[in-house]
């Protein structure tokens, strides 16, 4: 294997500051002059190959007592080379310009580039030179600031802890009725006025939340479309930065809100190679096998919105699904009690062992779930409305997917064997005999076959880590990080004292940063955190697959009808808050 | 007797107008197809097989405002969805009812930042609020059943929109007679 570090500084000698490895993570710290020479090369040489760029973010360092230059911005990317297994690498930008960055754009040699960097314009107000379409892409156009710098505060309400109806805070409620807003909204760039322009959602039945979609069409065909993003945007990454690492955990179940056990993980995952700690044997397994039942009942609400959708069913499909899923939702609560934000994953393991029953509830679902697949494919698969509508629509082929940085199901519809849990293993992943469901045709009914094999994949997975799973502990042994057992608190006062610490003050990860992706099941979920040594994370930024996956929006629906777009906004599996976070 | 013993005989029942009006809307409340975040996948459950929401009247979730009664707010309100909210209820046509489904919807949530409205309240007037991060089925099932409830108690004059009071111009000021 090529060290990407040597290979750099042998061929720009001049271009790198600095390079570590940490983590196991090579970092190579560049200046921004060289980043496109160098990109470049990492790029195009064959035995590097770093084709697949996963996140771009930016890290605000004013207040970073670590940094080791004097640039106050910095652009972080972190690239994969999916024919060499998912190999990463990470690239420091430090960018000129001070309080105003300037950065060269990446869009020209990793296309996925775009909305990365309009939403670090938006979010950082760094100045990409060279990007096509440089605008907010987030919050409202109009908005004054850019919300994720650090002399920013994290806004909101202070929220009155006593209150009574008199007081006149409660007098408008109800009545505060704000104007809307009526002018009347300007042709969007790029679009040519003499075509019919559609406006599609936020509020539409097939968009799958609020996603606004901009439509150019010549009759029927569609000719361009601009995804219009933000609508959910909840700041996430600031209010990540201003609370304690484990507290976090809950509001990671509210990005992508059908897998919230896989946010979880990916988080969890991140917080614990920032530690430098790995979970017992038993948590790897049950995180395992609820990340896998996760998955399938992710993939259900996929199927089930799909056939809504693109019809052929009609609403019988949707019963199933759901039906199929509460049970799953049902084996949540026996674990943690609640049925979609779970948050049942720690740092360091798990909030519970698995109760007695869960067991074999589970061997029961495990063993009806196969017949309930049949019957979804037998409706399915011969339906000629079904083929009719999903074949040969929302074509992308290996190569477009990979500069577009697309993952998860559509990356292996179009026929690219690329999955992290085999790429580069996570939670003892590589103890399973399971295999990746490809499909070459890179159409919308390749990534329905891909996606109701990953859900047999998963069965197969989770009768495994059932079969094995290990005994001991379920959370790490480790009081500074898990809060001691219940029954110590009443015997020992160290345990006391260490359950206090850790809930009011947490635990301090050793300054630092750590990038961790999972396959969630919607793509690469990745979570990038910089410890300035305090128990907040510096910097917490989300790398998620629906944000991502979004952007081929327009280039699966060129040219196809209007109906079409159905399909295709069906077919990428987006949910909204994933994509605006 | 009065005149409703004769009347029983003969298949008809007396009623007020009033109640049997609310009688009718409130067993066919139809819900705006709508959802923000969490609290849909939630919502969509709740109509769904197991829990059947159509066993009270509202599974008609319609796709356009103009068709719909009530508005279930699903999930947080950000500061660039609501303008988008209120022109929905503008477009609604009366009479009309709002859930707040769920803690963000009321008050913000957990997410009390720079980019989430505290609580849809500020933009539109709430019916019911329900609280949970995500409420179950169950408590969505419990809030249109306090919606049916606060429907029966209305009165038919509670939604008339009142024409807009013809302002007259202020009557020329009569001039002073001399003392």
């Amino acid at each position: 294997m090529t060290d990407p570090i040597a290979a750099v500084r042998s061929a720009f000698p001049d271009a790198v500051r600095a390079s570590a490895v940490y983590r196991q993570t090579p970092i190579l710290t560049l200046q921004a002059a060289d980043l496109l020479a160098v990109g470049r090369f990492l790029r195009d040489t064959p035995e590097l190959g770093y084709d697949l760029l996963s996140d771009l973010t930016v890290v605000d360092r004013l207040r970073l007592p670590q940094a080791q230059d004097e640039a106050r911005f910095a652009g972080i990317y972190q690239l994969r080379s999916v024919a060499r297994g998912g190999d990463l690498l990470q690239l420091t930008v430090p960018l000129p310009g001070g309080d105003a960055p300037v950065a060269p754009s990446v869009t020209g040699l990793w296309p996925t580039a775009d909305w990365h960097e309009r939403e670090a314009f938006d979010l950082f107000g760094v100045r990409y030179e060279g990007h096509p379409d440089l605008r907010r892409i987030l919050m409202p156009d109009d908005w004054p600031t850019h919300p994720l710098r650090k002399d920013q505060p994290l806004g909101g309400e202070r929220v009155p802890y006593t209150n009574t109806w008199a007081e006149e805070e409660f007098q408008h409620l109800g009545k505060q009725i704000m104007q809307t807003d009526q002018r009347p909204e300007p042709v969007p760039g790029r679009m040519d006025a003499r075509h019919m322009i559609v406006n599609m959602g936020p509020q539409h039945p097939a968009t799958h939340g609020v996603l606004r979609l901009i439509v150019e069409l010549d009759g029927e065909r569609i000719i361009g479309i601009q995804p219009d993003i933000g609508y959910l945007h909840s700041g996430f990454e600031k209010q990540g930065e201003n609370i304690r690492y484990k507290d976090f955990v809950y509001y990671t179940d509210r990005m992508d809100y059908v897998s919230a056990m896989q946010n979880n993980l990916a988080y969890c995952l991140a917080v614990e190679k920032l530690l430098g700690i790995e979970a017992p044997p038993r948590a790897q397994a049950i995180r395992v096998i609820v990340c896998e039942l996760q998955r399938i009942a992710s993939h259900l609400v996929w199927l089930a919105t799909h056939t809504l959708d693109v019809g052929g069913t009609g609403l019988a499909l949707l019963m199933y699904a759901f039906r199929e899923r509460e049970e799953i939702l049902d084996l949540f609560e026996m674990v943690c009690g609640a049925r979609l934000t779970t948050s049942y994953l720690r740092v360091g393991g798990v909030s519970h062992d698995l109760p007695p029953a869960f067991i074999p509830r589970l061997r029961d679902l495990l063993a009806r779930l196969p017949g309930r697949f049949d019957e979804y494919e037998r409706m399915l698969s011969g339906s000629p409305l079904w083929r009719g509508r999903l074949m040969g629509i929302g074509k992308i082929t290996a190569a477009q997917a990979i500069a577009w940085g697309v993952t998860g199901p559509l990356l292996r519809g179009a026929g690219v064997p690329y999955d992290l849990r085999k790429a580069q293993p996570y939670c003892g992943y590589e103890q399973y005999d399971f295999s990746i469901p490809v499909q070459s045709e890179g159409d919308s009914y390749a990534r329905y076959l891909v996606r109701m094999a990953e859900m047999r994949q998963s069965l197969r997975i989770i009768q495994q880590a059932v079969d094995a799973l290990p005994a001991g502990h379920f959370w790490i042994d480790d009081p500074k990080i898990a809060p001691p057992a219940r029954g110590l608190l009443d015997q020992s006062m160290e345990a006391l004292i260490h359950h206090f610490k850790l809930f009011t003050e947490g635990f301090r990860p050793p300054p630092g940063q750590a990038y961790h992706g999972i396959e969630a099941s919607k793509g690469e979920m990745g979570v990038f955190l910089v410890s300035d040594g305090s128990a907040h994370p510096y910097r917490c930024r989300v790398r998620t697959p629906s944000f991502v996956n979004l952007q081929v929006t327009e280039l699966m629906a060129k040219g196809h009808l209007f109906s079409d777009l159905v399909t295709v906004i069906g077919t990428i599996d987006i949910v909204l808050g994933d994509v605006d976070r | 007797m009065g005149l409703e013993t004769h009347l029983s005989n003969s298949g008809v029942v007396t009623t007020t107008l009033e109640s049997m009006v609310n009688w009718s809307r409130k067993n066919s409340v139809w819900p705006l197809l709508f959802g923000l975040a969490c609290c849909a996948i939630e919502m969509i459950t709740t109509g769904s097989a197991r829990h059947d929401i159509a066993r009270f009247g509202s599974e008609l979730f319609r796709g356009s405002p103009r068709q719909a009664d009530l508005m279930i707010v699903a999930g947080r309100v950000s500061n660039k969805m609501a303008p988008v909210i209120k022109r929905l209820y503008d477009q609604m046509a009366e009479p009309k009812w709002v859930i707040a489904m769920g803690i963000c919807a009321s008050a913000g949530g957990p997410f009390n930042n720079y980019a989430i409205v505290q609580g849809v309240d500020k933009i539109i007037p709430v019916d019911v609020y329900v609280p949970g991060c995500p409420p179950r089925p169950e408590a969505l099932l419990y809030a249109l059943t306090q919606l049916q409830a606060k429907i029966g108690r209305e009165h038919l004059t509670d939604h008339l929109v009142t024409p807009p009071i013809l302002q007259l111009p202020p009557a020329p000021a009569l001039p002073r007679l001399p003392e």
